[in-house]
């Protein structure tokens, strides 16, 4: 049983699709869902909470169906909004011990939960003073908190590090990898930000004007391309042109020169040794040597959706 | 001298835990929501200045019958401050004020902050949520429509000669204290959490249920100095004499300084009129909490 699938899942406002056909199926771990922003991902996760019905198709989360078993889903999941969403006049304990109960847990264990879990994601005697005061930091904390207090199967992250400072985004990356790690729970993720989902995320699902562009491991993503990249400290035309002469196939941009690894009639990585031996003879200096590999941003680059759907 | 002792206590990072202790699901959240609300309602776990409107509301209910109820003891029935009928009209004026005061702590901050996502992400649905909250302050309100008159009846029985023959005479008021109290609670907090879920900031709210409850005092004022026919229908401008007048519509027993002595409208009319304010009032809270976008 997947943790989650959709089929052909589409959501259709007046004059706007928000979802449009999305299958996919992801199984526990963390799972970054990236888009530009209006791309969709909110609406997903608002129809996989059974907060928002689909227009067509089908949804399950743990094996249920979030239009009409939502509330049996909302038990065993947690959300944390992209959006302000707490409450000014109140201590983060009171507030999340409170979401806890709300949660279906008994008064006890909603209090001791909280105590662990403010712990846990890093707020300690302010806790006690009212949300009101509270940095941008500290209420992305509480946001977490109040997701993860009753213990959910799967979490659903939406931008957490919106409004952070480098220093705090650092920390809330940290913390969401050792929530899917550490902590068991599966994590999805939603966030514009492509270098952040990279570093956190195991499993990557791209979706743009709520059509899925890819979803594959994350290591698919930036694999080899097989091709060889060379910058040097001068342009670098002849160097492509020597090369070319020795039956690769290179070209010249600029100082770079992108080579393919592979060449017929050449024993594997000789290339190193051509570039080696050519840089020399031209009196190259190299800056840079190495594999190239596919950069997450290729998918969003214009024409590349086509290309990349499944 | 000996060395001190080692210490005992350590703090150990025992890294994450699992719950698996059970889940009360949308019954466990539901009665979560009522109990803060209870709480809120009488500023509980907030400032001593939260308390000061509905603790002194409380105390300004009771203290007529604890008079009634002293000289009852002391005089004994020669007369009768109050009785179970005109005790609500009596003490009405605390109603308006209790519930511009609290029904906004229990409804506005969380559609004003946002915070109504968070809870319809747990398992409830979002009528859970009004049913709650309406609970919350009905039953807040409970201790000002039912409780004083419940004292006033215990006095009377205590005070009796007899207490059998006492409590023989007095049990057939029980229902009407029952069912006037449940009534006047359940419909002044429908009305008190539809005219807040409107409302932006809570300052705003209480000033709309305040401005709700004397503009209709003051148009029922105006009209029952007009002339005969406009005059009957005074009551029906103000909250608390529809109520009034559903409460002796059901249980009887009229109040000389009601409008609705004044007022020559048959006693169904109050009924309907009662059942079309708490109808709209939850129309409005459900409308607008469907309307709310998570």
């Amino acid at each position: 049983m997947p943790l989650i699938s959709t089929r052909a899942l589409t959501k259709r406002y007046p004059g706007v699709t928000a979802l449009d056909g999305l299958s996919l199926e992801l199984e526990p771990g963390v799972i970054g869902l990236v888009g530009a922003n209006g791309a969709g991902k909110s609406t997903l996760i608002k129809i996989l909470l059974g907060l928002l019905p689909q227009t067509e198709g089908e949804a399950r989360v743990l094996d249920l169906d979030p239009a009409t078993q939502g509330a049996a889903i909302r038990e065993l999941v947690g959300y944390m909004p992209e959006h302000d969403c707490l409450p000014p006049d109140v201590s983060a304990t009171e507030f999340v011990a409170h979401m806890a109960r709300v949660s279906g847990l008994p008064s006890g264990a909603a209090r001791e939960r909280t105590a662990d879990v403010l712990r846990h994601v890093g707020l300690y005697e302010e806790r006690y003073r009212p949300i009101g005061g509270y940095s941008t930091g500290m209420k992305q904390r509480v946001k977490l908190a109040q997701a993860l207090v009753h213990d959910p199967r799967v979490l659903f992250l939406d931008e957490p590090t919106n409004g952070l400072d480098p220093a705090g985004r650092d920390e809330m990356l940290e913390l969401i990898e050792r929530i899917g790690n550490e902590f068991g729970i599966a994590v999805i993720v939603a966030s514009h930000l492509l270098g952040e989902i990279e570093r956190v995320a195991t499993w990557l699902v791209a979706i743009d004007a709520g059509r899925l562009l890819r979803t594959a491991p994350l290591t698919s993503f930036t694999e080899r391309t097989g091709q060889l990249l060379i910058e040097t400290d001068e342009p670098a035309e002849a160097l492509a042109a020597r090369l070319a002469a020795r039956g690769f196939s290179a070209q010249a941009d600029g100082r770079t020169v992108v080579a393919d690894l592979a060449a017929d009639g050449h024993p594997e990585l000789e290339i190193y040794d051509a570039v080696r031996d050519e840089a020399i003879s031209l009196g190259l200096a190299l800056v840079r040597l190495e594999q190239r590999r596919h950069q997450l941003e290729d998918l969003f680059r214009v024409g590349g959706a086509d290309e990349r759907v499944a | 001298m000996s060395a001190l002792p080692e210490p005992v206590g350590t703090i150990y990072d025992i890294g994450y835990r699992h719950y698996d202790g059970p889940r009360l699901g949308r019954r466990g959240a539901i009665a979560a929501i009522v109990g803060a609300g209870l709480r809120a309602s009488f500023g509980l776990g907030r400032s001593g200045r939260s308390k000061i409107i509905p603790w002194g509301a409380l105390v300004l209910a009771l203290i007529p019958a604890g008079v009634a109820v002293a000289v009852r003891v002391l005089v004994g029935d020669l007369i009768d401050l109050y009785s179970y009928s005109n005790y609500l009209w009596g003490i009405g004026a605390l109603f308006p004020i209790f519930v511009a005061a609290q029904a906004p702590e229990l409804v506005v901050n969380d559609m004003r902050h946002r915070v109504l996502p968070l809870y319809f992400s747990r398992p409830i649905g979002r009528l859970d949520y009004v049913a709650a909250k309406l609970a919350a302050l009905s039953l807040a309100l409970l201790a000002l429509t039912l409780l004083p008159v419940l004292i006033l009846f215990a006095g009377r029985v205590l005070a009796a000669e007899d207490f059998a023959a006492g409590l023989g005479d007095e049990i057939g008021a029980l229902p009407g204290i029952l069912g006037s109290g449940v009534l006047h609670a359940v419909v002044l907090a429908a009305m008190g959490l539809a005219i807040c879920s409107l409302a932006a900031r809570r300052a705003y709210a209480a000033g709309a249920v305040l401005a709700v409850f004397l503009i209709g005092g003051v148009m029922a004022g105006t009209l029952q100095e007009q002339g005969r026919g406009l005059a009957d229908l005074a009551p029906l401008f103000n909250p608390l004499a529809i109520l009034d007048g559903a409460r002796q519509w059901l249980f009887g027993g009229v109040v000389a300084e009601s409008p609705v002595a004044a007022a020559d409208l048959p006693l169904a009319t109050y009924g309907l009129a009662i059942v079309l304010l708490f109808g709209v009032s939850l129309a409005i809270l459900a409308l607008r909490y469907r309307r709310v976008t998570t």
